[in-house]
């Protein structure tokens, strides 16, 4: 069957754009909810790991061994659909950010503690010396320095988060890949739809990889430099 | 207590999962492996030519692989290939298989352009002197030394690969996860065809487990890797 294939992207665009933009804006919104929050997991805990704080340290061995050895569908099918057996039934809205901000905390602690690891420890032993207690000398010298050194693998971690959100279509939230599902399902558009979807999430994921090149250069400790 | 006994729900459901779904995770990670290490090795050699058309178009293939997700490739190469014609259409199978390959081979592609672009010129000029020409070049003498910096890479793949076998649940192609479900939805049924209970965080345990017992041991052996051999 020999049938010339119609392909109009701009045309599709135009007629789903309020349904597409909301369902961007719903991806969106998970994302930055579970990066910010991935974002305080790392630091607290990576910190935790690296300056081997009892019991602490341990906790977020084991809970960043399990994580990164299990698929993420898994944790959010236990998150979704195993919880309500022991009477804890969450939203799609609250599993969405729950499971990308637990998954990518787990990758963050990994990137944040090297980065502080990476720190030389004449830095702190510099802040020691002037008087800064152990929080202080943290805050101060640490967590500015190492937070620089972790900053290009944690946004790695951050565009894989982004990425992540797309998993959220089988829990039927309706983000930006379960919009262009069911805009599918609807219309049969099927090479508009993941045309559009594809090029909407290379366009985010580009512009997040441009932005590590930049900060790279821009970032790098004048040491190294 | 040794020995405790089972519920009569556990013994079919585990046969099932073993027997159908573990074994269709591990085909959909071996051919997705195999086809992304030999399709990522070509393409990240040739990325290595200063020939701006073929090195524009292999980064293109490798961005675009690589910047998607997972979940949208495989939604793409089900869904969007069959507009193209009946040869382009795939069972759910293949279709995760090629969704992974086409993921894998791209972050291959970029791992083997970094490890042939760190031997030194020297190994080209003196295999060159030597006669070869730049195939047998690439073939005996460049990539046998870039395989060592690029094992570590590989083995952190297979784990990606496998824990994303679990996205092929998706379209319906039958995995661990797939069969997972499967059984948690028979077993919530009422009788005969299950016991009207839901088991949901068992059977989704046990299949955290199963991906825990196959990732744990491959993670430390590429931390291992990596430290011995770059």
């Amino acid at each position: 069957m020999a049938v010339a294939v119609l392909f109009e992207p701009v045309e599709f665009v135009r007629e789903n754009f309020d349904v597409l933009l909301a369902g961007l804006g719903r991806t969106l919104g998970v994302a930055a909810i579970a990066i910010v929050g991935a974002f305080f997991i790392g630091a607290v805990l990576g910190a935790a790991r690296a300056h081997r704080v009892p019991v602490v340290s341990q906790l977020a061995a084991v809970y960043v061994e399990v994580i990164r050895n299990t698929p993420i569908l898994v944790q959010i099918f236990m998150l979704f659909f195993a919880l309500p057996q022991v009477g804890i039934t969450l939203t799609p809205f609250t599993v969405a950010w729950l499971s990308i901000m637990v998954w990518g905390g787990a990758f963050n602690i990994e990137n944040f503690r090297a980065g502080f690891e990476a720190v030389p420890y004449r830095y702190r032993e510099a802040a020691l010396a002037l008087g800064f207690g152990r929080v202080k000398a943290f805050l101060n010298v640490t967590l500015p320095i190492g937070g620089r050194i972790a900053l290009p693998s944690s946004i790695n971690t951050y565009i894989a988060v982004l990425k992540n959100t797309a998993l959220l279509y089988v829990i039927s939230y309706p983000e930006l890949t379960k919009t262009a599902y069911d805009i599918n399902s609807s219309t049969l558009q099927t090479l508009e739809t993941f045309f559009v979807l594809g090029v909407v999430y290379l366009a985010l994921v580009w512009t997040l990889s441009a932005l590590i090149r930049l900060l790279e250069s821009h970032l790098a400790l004048p040491e190294n430099a | 207590m040794l020995f405790v006994t089972l519920p009569d729900w556990v013994e079919p459901t585990a046969r099932y999962m073993f027997e159908v779904g573990l074994p269709g995770t591990l085909r959909i990670a071996a051919f997705s492996l195999v086809a992304s290490a030999v399709v990522g090795v070509v393409l990240g050699t040739l990325l290595t030519i200063r020939f701006l058309p073929s090195r524009a178009l292999i980064r293109l293939y490798v961005e675009v692989w690589r910047g998607l997700p997972i979940i949208v490739t495989i939604f793409i190469v089900f869904f969007v290939f069959p507009v193209a014609g009946h040869q382009f259409e795939f069972d759910p199978f293949t279709s995760a298989t090629i969704g992974l390959s086409l993921w894998g081979s791209a972050q291959i592609a970029e791992a083997t352009r970094g490890a042939v672009q760190s031997i030194p010129r020297e190994q080209h000029e003196a295999s060159a002197a030597l006669g070869f020409g730049w195939v047998g070049r690439h073939v005996f003498v460049i990539l046998p030394q870039a395989f060592r910096r690029l094992l570590p890479p590989v083995v952190s793949l297979l784990v990606g690969i496998i824990q994303n076998t679990t996205l092929a649940s998706v379209i319906g192609a039958s995995e661990l996860l797939t069969t997972g479900k499967q059984q948690v939805e028979r077993i919530t049924s009422p009788p005969p065809a299950g016991i009207g209970e839901i088991h949901a965080i068992e059977i989704y345990g046990a299949v955290m487990v199963v991906f825990f017992l196959i990732s744990f041991p491959l993670t430390r052996l590429a931390i291992f890797l990596e430290r011995r051999l770059v």
